[in-house]
């Protein structure tokens, strides 16, 4: 373990062009995997919703995303390559379906916060369900969907390495390439990379989050 | 481009022309409650409200003065008897059309208005009933609409405040956009639910001259819930005392139930002159 440790100082800073592509290919990875789960959770957070949807609808919808987040995301990773190749786009399914999961529940939470009186007040004035949803639900829990989502972003980041090393595709990639080539000074410059990156999306995700209310 | 749907208003307003025109609500040996096992909450032989009346409903908490008015409002449905609203009759079970709902309009105790959304969003969503639902899809509202929201707001002094978000309105401010939001929807009703009990006695009189201003201005029929008896009287020309559920004092009929408890309706109701001219 020392020396391997020891074998990744100094970091390799040879391999620029690697990292540039890579991160960025991570990057693109967890915003379509985050973009995608979110178009497909929006929908079912709101027939999963409580007081959005009958009975017979939210409860089949809640069960269907908590199965959905019992699969660990390296079974969907592994399940894709071996469908679809290897490469970042089976990458970007297992982080859709993984995070639908987790979003869709996030959102019907947050769909069913949205304080009924207002919305009793929108149906008392004439408004059918669409019109409850867009003026009332939507209007009242905006800042906590994109809160949820942003939240999602950063993990799918992280998740991404994870990804990498069953052959998904981003910097977990080529990390698993340069670790079975033994080019540990390599996987150090990578791996910094991806710790600042995580980091600064983070701060960003905070600093955004901070001004929504 | 018009975006209004009124079919139905008109249809609506053909039946009106039939039945009896004087009638805003009747109500006829209707009993109501929540669920199969608990007591009636409602136990309504007969009442009757005219067009352009402007009543108060008081009585003890717990006397059904809410449930009352979400029966009117037709949040919940009766078990039995007659329902008659402008005109329209509900049997019980029959969903109220977006149409019908929005020619009744309701003002909450607590508000209800959407924080996040300026006063100007909510005063203009309370025009839901007028476009096509798809539109709102996009949030589209057409000219007419939003005219329609800045003279309401407008004939509630809140013009300067058109953009501000309302959960940095103070109380008073709060209930003006509430009662512009039913402005809008061009109601022959409105129900107002203890409308200033969230507010400050400095502000009662405020809201409730601006209710009754509105309600004469537009000829609407407005019933409130008041808990107070001297501010029933200062402000409705009709007081409709109800007591577990049952209409015990209507000062229409000049007679006072001899069960009605006296701390409720002091003797001096029974002779109340009501006063023609107010503010
Ligand atoms: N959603 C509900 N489910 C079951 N029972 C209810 C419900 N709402 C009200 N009740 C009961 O119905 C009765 C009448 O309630 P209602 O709210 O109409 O009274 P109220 O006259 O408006 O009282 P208050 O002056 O306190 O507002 C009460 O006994 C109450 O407990
Ligand atoms: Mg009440």
């Amino acid at each position: 373990m020392v020396d391997f440790i020891g074998r990744m100082f100094p970091p390799n800073t040879a391999v620029a062009k690697t990292v540039l592509a890579s991160t960025l290919e991570t990057l693109q990875m967890a915003f379509a995997g985050t973009v995608i789960s979110a178009l497909v959770s929006f929908p079912l957070g709101l027939l999963g919703a409580e007081n959005l949807s009958p009975s017979w609808v939210h409860q089949p919808v809640k069960g269907f995303l908590s199965i959905l987040r019992a699969i660990p995301i390296i079974l969907l990773a592994l399940m894709f390559v071996s469908t679809v190749g290897l490469g970042p786009f089976p990458g970007v399914l297992a982080l859709a379906v993984h995070s639908t999961g987790m979003l869709g529940k996030f959102y019907a939470e947050a769909f069913e916060n949205a304080s009924s009186g207002p919305l009793e007040a929108l149906e008392s004035s004439g408004a059918n369900w669409i019109q409850k949803v867009r003026f009332g639900v939507l209007t009242q829990v905006a800042p906590d969907l994109v809160r949820d989502t942003l939240f999602r972003f950063e993990l799918n980041l992280r998740e991404s390495l994870i990804l990498g090393l069953v052959g998904a595709g981003g910097i977990g990639f080529y990390i698993q390439l340069y670790i079975r080539s033994f080019q540990y000074d390599k996987v150090a410059t990578l791996t910094i990379v991806l710790l600042v990156i995580v980091v600064l999306v983070e701060q960003l995700s905070v600093a955004i989050r901070k001004r929504l209310r | 481009m018009e975006l209004s749907s009124n079919v139905e208003d008109k249809s609506n307003l053909r039946e009106i022309g039939k039945a009896q025109a004087e009638n805003a609500i009747s109500i006829r040996d209707v009993k109501f409650r929540y669920t199969n096992r608990s007591p009636y909450v409602l136990n309504i032989e007969n009442l009757r409200i005219q067009k352009g009346e402007r009543v108060s409903i008081i009585g003890p908490s717990g006397a059904g003065k809410t449930t009352l008015m979400r029966l009117i409002n037709g949040v919940i449905e009766h078990e039995s008897g007659e329902v008659k609203i402008l005109g329209k009759t509900f049997d019980g079970g029959s969903k109220k059309s977006r149409g019908f709902r929005r020619r009744i309009g309701f003002i909450y105790q607590n508000f209800n208005l959407i924080d996040r959304a300026s006063v100007f969003e909510n005063v203009l969503w309370g025009r839901v009933a007028y476009i096509n639902p798809l539109f709102s899809l996009i949030g589209r509202f057409c000219e007419r609409d939003k005219q329609a929201a800045l003279s309401a707001i407008d004939e509630v002094n809140l013009t300067q405040h058109m953009n501000q978000r309302t959960d940095t309105l103070s109380g008073g401010q709060m209930q003006r956009v509430a009662i512009a939001r039913v402005l809008v929807q061009e109601p022959e009703i409105i129900l107002a639910d203890e409308p200033v009990s969230n507010l400050d006695p400095a502000l009662t009189d405020d809201i409730l001259n601006l209710l009754a201003e509105v309600s004469e201005n537009h000829k609407v029929t407005l019933i409130m819930n008041l808990h107070q008896t001297d501010l029933a009287q200062r402000s409705a020309e009709r007081i409709i005392g109800l007591r577990s559920g049952e209409i015990v004092y209507d000062s229409s009929q000049e007679r006072l139930f001899n069960h009605v408890p006296k701390s409720l309706f002091d003797p001096e109701v029974t002779s109340l002159k009501m006063p023609k001219n107010r503010n």
